[in-house]
């Protein structure tokens, strides 16, 4: 196949639309990603994608929009948690209490739950330009903050006493952070699903600090490593008639390895010549 | 008489709702050098977090006569997240005032601040170095630099001896005496044999406070155990206190 031959998916629009939400994706996931990777609270985030399968069960019953729910549920359990419960117990209760809802919510509506799949697996190819205009506008707003506010996040990530001795408000950055992360988080379902979405969020990341350990550093870099592997995916899935939210993180994981792979090799290298 | 920097008075704190302290009083003067000692659990750190106003007073009060002090503070090393990816450069500018903490980048002043904070203490070729590739010595040095950066009244150090070699224990103790000249130090510390030639006072923490106005804790306990550093300590448990190497 030659690279005109491969290109021509391109005049589909539907596919221009993946193309667009894979690349809004990864920018916004590299962003967050970086900050949940940092502050090794991936399974919260596993929290919070589980936990919002029962929002979109509910959205569905009642009729609203299924990402709507997802939020809701989403962001209740990023800030929620805690009390006189163990964090990592109180997030275990809410990831299953969410799934066993959605469960039933779609149970008990009529009829057949064809959207089911589509929010497990994700459907890139069928992403609209509504929700391109929501991922694009959500990135831009996450973007923005993670300029304007970049030393206080960073430093309350790293040393959230230290920070609040500073005179930095802790609480208010820590739930602002936790709202941004379960918005991000419910927006990427819609691009690789329920139970792959946490792998863009990590992925890039682990590749970027192949690299560097550098917080400002590691964002740009995973969101290159990101659009890579999610456009590869997808490339890959339209042409091997696979499905696209799988593909990308096979993708991503592969590219992964590889990296990993030349990284050590040069360095065994290096050290040998040196 | 020197007006106090703080009192505490007759203050009860812990975790949760569980007090780890109780009655705890002291008076902290301004240049004091105090050596706050105890056994693993006896509530030395919750003191000083107390103070740093992290937790909350089940009970008593805290006051700063003449405003609270500029504080600078390092955590015990446990504390920190060595992995969290954060350079020694981004570590010692959290130090800084933060009046103008949403401008996304320093003002040239601040930068020059750290950069001639790093020179000084040899952080200089480690700038850009995350704190996971540091030695134990230098990651403390770049946290007592974070420490110091907004020029403190008030300098609290929590264990600041774990992880590093005698060299830059003997450099740790030079520089506290120097910066003891303009500035109130509380060090924290296990064990009282490295840290009681440096300190001025030593205040004993186990459960509550006791207050020792000199760094010999007792002479004729020393006699007995014909010991040439003051290494004691004392509390419910019986201690042992092994004689120091000659050599170094």
């Amino acid at each position: 196949m030659t690279m005109s031959e491969l290109l021509t998916i391109l005049d589909y629009q539907f596919f221009r639309h993946a193309l667009a939400a894979a690349l809004l994706t990864s920018v916004l996931a590299a962003m967050v990603g970086t900050y949940i990777v940092s502050r090794k609270i991936v399974f919260i985030g596993g929290g919070i994608t589980h936990a919002s399968f029962g929002g979109i069960g509910l959205a569905y019953y009642m009729g609203l929009n299924p990402i709507m729910g997802a939020a809701v549920f989403g962001i209740m359990t990023a800030l929620g948690g805690g009390g006189n419960i163990r964090e990592d117990s109180a997030i275990a209760i809410l990831w299953s209490l969410g799934m066993a809802l959605g469960i039933i919510f779609v149970f008990m509506t009529p009829g057949y739950a064809p959207n089911l799949m589509s929010f497990l697996f994700g459907s890139i190819l069928s992403v609209g330009k509504t929700d391109l205009y929501t991922l694009a506008g959500f990135s831009l707003l996450t973007l923005f903050i993670f300029t304007v506010f970049f030393r206080p996040i960073l430093y309350t990530a790293f040393d959230p006493e230290f920070a609040k001795i500073k005179g930095i408000p802790v609480g208010t950055y820590r739930y602002m952070m936790s709202v941004i992360m379960a918005l991000a988080i419910v927006l990427s379902i819609r691009t690789v699903g329920i139970i792959l979405v946490l792998s863009i969020f990590t992925i890039p990341q682990i590749t970027a600090m192949l690299f560097t350990r550098n917080f400002a550093l590691i964002i740009p870099l995973a969101a290159l490593w990101g659009i890579t592997g999610s456009v590869a995916g997808l490339f890959a899935a339209y042409y091997m008639n696979i499905p696209s939210g799988a593909s990308i993180i096979f993708f991503l994981t592969i590219q992964l390895m590889v990296v990993k792979l030349i990284v050590t090799l040069q360095r065994q290298v290096q050290r040998r010549s040196g | 008489m020197k007006k106090p920097l703080l009192i505490l008075d007759n203050i009860r704190t812990g975790y949760n709702s569980d007090p780890v302290l109780r009655d705890v009083s002291l008076e902290v003067y301004p240049l004091d050098f105090i050596g706050v000692i105890g056994p693993n659990g006896g509530g030395k750190t919750t003191l000083i977090k107390a103070i740093l106003g992290l937790l909350p007073l089940f009970s008593g009060h805290i006051h700063f006569p003449s405003g609270r002090p500029k504080t600078g503070y390092l955590p015990q090393a446990s504390q920190i997240d060595r992995s969290f990816p954060i350079t020694v450069k981004e570590v010692i500018s959290s130090g800084l005032e933060t009046s103008d903490k949403f401008l996304p980048f320093l003002s040239s002043a601040k930068k020059e601040k750290v950069r001639k904070m790093m020179d000084e203490t040899g952080l200089g070729s480690l700038s850009s170095r995350p704190i996971g590739e540091l030695s134990g010595g230098q990651l403390q040095k770049t946290f007592l630099c974070r420490a110091l950066i907004d020029e403190p009244d008030l300098l609290i150090l929590d264990e600041p001896n774990t992880h590093v070699d005698k060299h830059f224990e003997q450099e740790l103790h030079e520089w506290l005496k120097e910066l003891n000249k303009n500035m109130t130090i509380l060090l924290v510390s296990h064990d009282i044999g490295t840290i009681s030639p440096m300190v001025k006072t030593i205040a004993c923490v186990n459960r509550t406070l006791h207050y020792h106005p000199s760094n010999q804790l007792s002479e004729e306990v020393l006699k007995v155990y014909n010991c040439p550093v003051d290494l004691i300590a004392h509390g419910p448990v019986p201690h042992r206190v092994l004689k120091s190497h000659d050599h170094e």
